[in-house]
């Protein structure tokens, strides 16, 4: 694993190339002098629906500074999923460059790199939840005394001490999210990727599970990319921008 | 633990939750496969087992005799020789020949076994398949008879039989003068040693009544020989055939040489069966195969999941294919416990079975046992092991294949 991805401050603020002035910033906000940890320039992405080719990203430039939250909205099909996966690096863009503390995506900084939240949770059925939050480190190849006090810790940080041992069928939505949210956080990483985390929640619940996010991320530093539909929400973040005609810009 | 086999197990035995049913079908069906599998062989092995020991039993392991049928002038000058081959625990001279045997109007052509009354213990244990009678009553005015011939005779103990010499049919034919007059001998035992071969037409006499019946004078046709327990029965063989006189046309056989066809003939009937039966685990491997396949669709978002924590779909392929792994090892720990838990109790199914349909007389006369055989064999138990866990590991790489190939973008955003 690099050194520029590695979680540690310190280790992160010896490396220059991932100190980049973006002048492609949609808001110069994040060039204030922290690590940019996500930078995309003129990503691109097409899809064939039959004959018809539907430009879905039409030129998206975007930088996220370390400890920095952005939200995204955007109307439903405007491509908010797409540019979130293109960001993952779980897709590749048509045209456009993408890179992850100045360097190019590649699968194998995935599990320290990043994080993701999804709508569905997406925990797996069959293992607990303190075992749920493992699994990321698990992927990562690094399993030990540590991580598991660091698991521990993460859902007491959420909330769920006394529900480690539950299967997620065991447990609400909120607390599902909650065990994702620790899961994705897991791994110390230097950027968290959140597909409408809320979407599947009450208000109530969807609220505290986007504070908790919101804290989390700023107590460690992470770098948070929220899409969502609500605005309230988008408001927490330190810059709000909306997707529109493939394009993004300030809200 | 690697992820892909700590995963594979979850999802094979989740946290606090019962056996999953697509596991316990999987597993089934294979433990099915190998407890069929080790029970069948285990029981043909038997077969062959009883037979290696009635065949040692009755002959020891090494037959020395001359190669083109011929008789042993000098069996006294020999019998040091034999015994002296390092190995050897007993051996004993042998003469033997059908000759024509009556009984009152009944008639019958059985092979006429001529033992050494002094050295026949050394080898065989006689005495142990003489029922009734005993061997100790033996001369060269009696005879023991084999079972199936003294039931056809009618003959009993203490009958009187009369024994023709082949020499008494050549006189005849030559129409000489003098012929060898056949001669009574009193029934003195039955004997039954469970190979239908001895037992059906055979009669044990003196070898010196036998050399003298066929005109040997001093000649046998062969010795018996008997080794120490476990020693290696082919390497004996080599040892005897070096100690030999050349030029006598001596020459040793082991016991597999004597009953060659007969042991092709079983062996091939084992792999035969165990051909066969692999299908049966072939097939529960295609259902492993299919449960697993039905799994990935069932899980593709989770797929996706370990797609985008930064799981490489090597090590998602790895999952499905050590969960293929697991069942067989699972299923043929089962099959194994439960194979050999129905050889353990085999004979009193069979009882129950025949007593029930009231067959019990017709399974001992058709397989001339009175208990299944079984002898598992570990060479079996390795092979049944080895190619079960392989198949049912096979059984997970087309639905690894499938799952190592979803996109997870694609994944997630499945319904």
């Amino acid at each position: 694993m690099s050194e520029n991805l590695s979680s540690s401050p310190a280790a992160a603020t010896n490396v220059q190339p991932s100190k980049l002035k973006a002048e492609y910033c949609v808001t110069p906000g994040a060039s204030a002098g922290l690590e940019v940890v996500l930078s995309a320039t003129a990503l691109r992405k097409n899809y064939l629906s039959g004959s018809q080719r539907l430009e879905v990203l039409r030129g998206v430039d975007l930088a996220v500074a370390a400890g920095e939250s952005v939200s995204i909205r955007g109307e439903s099909g405007s491509g908010k999923s797409t540019l979130l996966n293109l960001l993952s690096g779980l897709d590749t863009p048509d045209a456009g460059s993408l890179l992850w503390s100045g360097r190019s995506p590649h699968p194998k900084d995935r599990a320290r790199f990043l994080g993701m939240v999804f709508q569905s949770f997406y925990l797996i059925p069959e293992i607990d939840a303190l075992a749920n939050v493992l699994m990321a480190a698990r992927i990562l190849g690094v399993l030990g005394a540590a991580q598991r006090a660091r698991a521990k810790e993460l859902l007491a940080l959420t909330g769920l001490v006394g529900r480690a041992a539950h299967l997620p069928a065991q447990l609400s939505g909120g607390e599902r999210q909650r065990v994702a949210v620790a899961r994705a956080l897991m791994n110390s990483p230097r950027l968290i990727l959140a597909d409408e985390p809320t979407g599947n929640l009450d208000e109530h619940t969807g609220d505290s599970v986007v504070e908790l996010l919101l804290s989390l991320c700023r107590e460690t530093q992470t770098a948070l990319v929220l899409v969502t539909h609500n605005a309230a929400h988008a408001q927490k973040t330190s810059r709000q921008l909306f997707l529109h005609d493939g394009k993004l810009s300030y809200g | 633990m690697p992820w892909p086999l700590y995963l594979a197990l979850k999802q094979l035995f989740p946290t606090g939750r019962r056996f999953p049913f697509f596991t316990f079908i999987s597993v089934t069906g294979v433990a099915l496969g190998v407890a069929l599998l080790i029970v069948v062989m285990s029981v043909m092995g038997g077969f062959g087992y009883e037979i290696h020991r009635m065949i040692t039993d009755t002959q020891g392991e090494v037959q020395v005799k001359v190669s083109d049928g011929g008789v042993v002038e000098n069996p006294a000058d020999l019998i040091p020789v034999i015994a002296a081959v390092p190995g050897v625990v007993g051996v004993t001279p042998y003469a033997v020949g059908l000759s024509g045997l009556m009984y009152g109007e009944k008639a019958s052509f059985p092979q006429i076994l001529g033992i050494d009354l002094k050295r026949v213990e050394s080898v065989v244990q006689l005495n142990r398949f003489i029922r009734p009678g005993s061997l100790d009553d033996l001369d060269d005015d009696t005879v023991i008879l084999s079972v199936q011939l003294a039931s056809s005779l009618g003959a009993r103990l203490g009958d009187k039989v009369v024994l023709y010499s082949p020499l008494f049919f050549k006189d005849a034919m030559k129409k000489n003068d003098e012929v060898m007059l056949p001669r009574e001998l009193r029934v003195v035992g039955v004997f039954e040693v469970g190979h239908q071969q001895l037992d059906s037409n055979t009669a044990i006499v003196t070898l010196r009544r036998m050399q003298d019946l066929y005109g040997l004078g001093h000649a046998v046709h062969g010795f018996n020989v008997r080794l120490a327990p476990g020693a290696d029965v082919d390497a004996a063989v080599a040892r005897f055939n070096a100690a030999l006189p050349l030029g006598t046309g001596l020459k040793a056989y082991s016991w597999m040489d004597s009953f060659n066809d007969f042991l092709w003939v079983l062996q091939m009937e084992k792999n035969m069966f165990f051909f066969l039966l692999l299908f049966i685990v072939i097939v529960a491997a295609f259902s492993v195969t299919s449960s697993l396949l039905i799994s990935v669709v069932r899980k593709t978002r989770e797929i996706g999941l370990l797609g985008a924590l930064g799981g490489r779909p090597r090590d998602v392929a790895i999952c499905f294919c050590a969960q293929g792994l697991f069942i067989g090892t699972v299923g043929t720990v089962l099959g194994l416990a439960l194979g050999l838990g129905v050889l353990a109790v085999r004979n009193d199914l069979i009882h129950t079975l025949t007593h029930l349909t009231q067959r019990e007389d017709v399974f001992q006369k058709f397989y001339q046992l009175s208990q299944l055989p079984a002898h598992t064999a570990g060479a079996d138990v390795a092979k049944i092991v080895v190619f079960t866990i392989v198949i049912s590991t096979l059984a997970g790489v087309i639905p690894a294949w499938r799952a190592s190939k979803l996109k997870p973008v694609e994944a997630l955003r499945s319904e």
